[in-house]
């Protein structure tokens, strides 16, 4: 017979794990949010307004205009062309910030990894390589990451709060306000990415002499970039849901339609620009979808 | 050649013809250039086709707009007939964050974290109708995939997809807007249209994670007799349970920068004192509201981060 020693020796089980003690510690965060907000479930009870509202509301998503739900003046375009134009330039300013975004992430991005610069055989034999790869790509890694973090601290929309009241509105600062927090969130991720992706070529490349720069270009980068595509298109996706809604600010996109039929009561008209939406964001989804899939097989 | 030497497709390659050789069997899809293509296509059009006021910015009344937001009004009301003083700007600030910005910086953490919990919560119990392998009519029946799903099942998972994806199709932003016209103002509109947003996308990613699940100690719990309910609670939860809180933590960072945001409607948190400076044209207060911001967003990113790197030794 075999005595209990002979069994494999196990660690004792912990009352709870950290996967517990997350919870539990979401659970009571919850429970004390609840009561510093002040909410009751009485509130979520429409008043007898908002069940008016709700009703007519919800009795427009079975019926989307294609008519304006009032009089307009003769000659005004029809609803659906209105409709398409701004989901048009709701697809111009995503593409345009992002495209910034883009360019503004990778070189962020590449300032904010430290596979190419870090560990042993850095900056090859010579002094300069050396005194580089010691001291300053540490230092510009260091500010990097601190203005990419700042970049995407602050949320689109308060970005073009800030550039509407620094320049006034203007279709350009709609761009701008896109692209700033969007190369942030490219360039932490993106670093990530190179940072996580395998080391073999990179290695192989430093072993042989290669300056940091080639290790980055030929032994890293090449290694990432199907991930980073794959993230840059979802991020498109974000930037329309995000474009659209830098409408309610004044910029002429899907939001700004959205937010006059609403005030307008025309909520036939907001279902219109909601299905709008809806269909652009999940063509671009899908389209992302499946590009993702030949990309990261 | 020698015998016996291994035969692979590139016997007969020397080796400076190898690369152009790799190149040309390299991985190609249709779908991927036609992607790339048509995306240069659509970022050369969204610059040119003159929706973008580019010239527009760079006018002298922008200058002097930009010059005069710069110059005076980001800097404190109070304090611009003084000569700089750090510490007068420091308890300007402290003063500031005490009247208003704290209390509206705690709540715009309190909506964020009841939202999650509603979100995953929520997304929990709607991931098991959307994951393949478990909304079937024999769950972890063999080791392979899924087979016969049959049409009633293939309905509820495509409907729940629907759904699922309906929901994070609209932003968080325009959910609140239309909460607030139903609801009135208290922190509900912003928690659920926080809540909604996210139990589209934590559903998506928990069901992926569950059809990603190694089938093996499931199907064994099957073949011990264990109801669905039963295999759900012990082991498809305790088996995606760490990727399913890593999700959660990831979206946690992201819910609180659009908590920031959705108070500028009218409800109480951070960006409803934005909105109020903004509207008084206290763009001093608006500059400190917006950094304030920025901290709370850091901070939860920090923390974020931390607990998911212990999630992840776990």
């Amino acid at each position: 017979m075999k005595s209990s020693a002979e069994l494999p020796l196990l660690a004792r089980p912990a009352w709870i794990g950290p996967r517990g003690t997350a919870i539990l510690l979401l659970t009571a965060a919850s429970i004390a949010a609840w009561f510093l907000l002040d909410l009751t479930p009485r509130a979520l009870i429409p008043h007898a307004g908002g069940i008016e509202v709700a009703k007519r509301f919800f009795a427009g998503a079975l019926q989307p205009a294609f008519e304006y739900e009032s009089e307009v003046p003769p000659g005004t375009r029809p609803i659906l062309v209105t409709v398409l134009e701004y989901a048009r330039r709701t697809v111009v300013f995503a593409t345009a910030g992002m495209s910034l975004a883009l360019v503004l992430g990778i070189v962020l991005g590449f300032f904010a990894s430290s596979a190419w610069w870090r560990g042993e055989h850095i900056g090859g034999a010579s002094r300069t390589g050396r005194f580089l790869a010691r001291t300053i790509w540490p230092f510009v890694w260091l500010c990097t990451r601190g203005l990419i973090t700042f970049m995407r601290s602050v949320h689109e929309l308060l970005w073009a709060v800030l550039f509407l009241a620094a320049f006034g509105l203007n279709t350009f600062g709609a761009v701008i306000a896109i692209a700033i927090p969007y190369a942030g969130t490219l360039a932490k991720i993106f670093s990530e990415m190179i940072d996580e992706a395998p080391r073999d070529s990179g290695l192989a490349l430093r072993q042989i002499g290669s300056s940091p720069i080639t290790v980055f270009a030929f032994g890293l980068l090449p290694r990432a970039l199907p991930d980073m595509c794959a993230y840059a298109f979802y991020r498109f996706e974000c930037a329309i849901r995000s474009s659209a809604v830098l409408g309610f600010f004044g910029f002429p996109t899907l939001g700004y339609g959205l937010a006059q039929a609403f005030e307008n009561l025309h909520y036939h008209e907001v279902w219109t620009y909601l299905y709008a939406l809806m269909a652009l964001v999940i063509v671009v989804e899908l389209w992302s979808g499946a590009v993702r899939a030949r990309f990261v097989a | 050649m020698k015998t016996g030497a291994v035969r692979h497709g590139f016997e007969d390659v020397r080796p400076l013809q190898a690369v152009p050789q790799l190149w040309k069997l390299r991985p190609r899809s249709r779908l991927v250039r036609f992607t790339l293509a048509a995306l240069a296509l659509l970022v050369v059009y969204a610059w040119c086709a003159g929706d973008i006021g580019f010239d527009e910015m760079f006018t002298a009344r922008r200058a002097q707009n930009f010059e005069r937001f710069v110059g005076t009004e980001i800097q404190p009301f109070e304090l611009r007939a003084e000569p700089f003083s750090l510490m007068r700007h420091v308890e300007w600030a402290w003063d500031l964050g005490v009247a208003r910005g704290f209390e509206g910086a705690l709540a715009t953490l309190a909506m964020s974290i009841l939202a999650m919990t509603l979100a995953a919560s929520a997304a929990s119990l709607l991931l098991l109708f959307a994951a393949r392998n478990v909304a079937t009519r024999d769950p972890f029946q063999s080791l392979e995939t899924a087979g016969a799903r049959g049409l009633s099942w293939r309905l509820v998972t495509a409907t729940t997809r629907a759904v699922l994806i309906f929901l994070r199709a609209i932003p968080e932003y325009i959910w609140a807007y239309v909460f607030l016209a139903l609801f009135g103002p208290s922190a509900w509109p912003a928690i659920l249209a926080l809540a909604l947003h996210n139990a589209g996308i934590l559903g998506k990613l928990g069901a992926e994670t569950v059809e990603n699940l190694e089938p093996r100690s499931l199907s064994a719990l099957r073949q011990l007799g264990a109801t669905r309910a039963k295999i759900v609670v012990a082991g498809l939860f305790p088996l995606s349970l760490s990727r399913y809180l890593l999700y959660v933590f990831y979206r946690f960072e992201t819910c609180v920068r659009e908590a920031t945001v959705l108070g500028m409607l009218g409800i109480v948190s951070l960006g409803y004192w934005i909105q109020e400076s903004r509207s008084r044209q206290f763009y001093d207060q608006m500059v400190f509201f917006v950094l304030l911001g920025a901290v709370i967003v850091f901070a939860a990113d920090l923390f974020s981060t931390f607990v998911r790197a212990r999630l992840r030794r776990a």
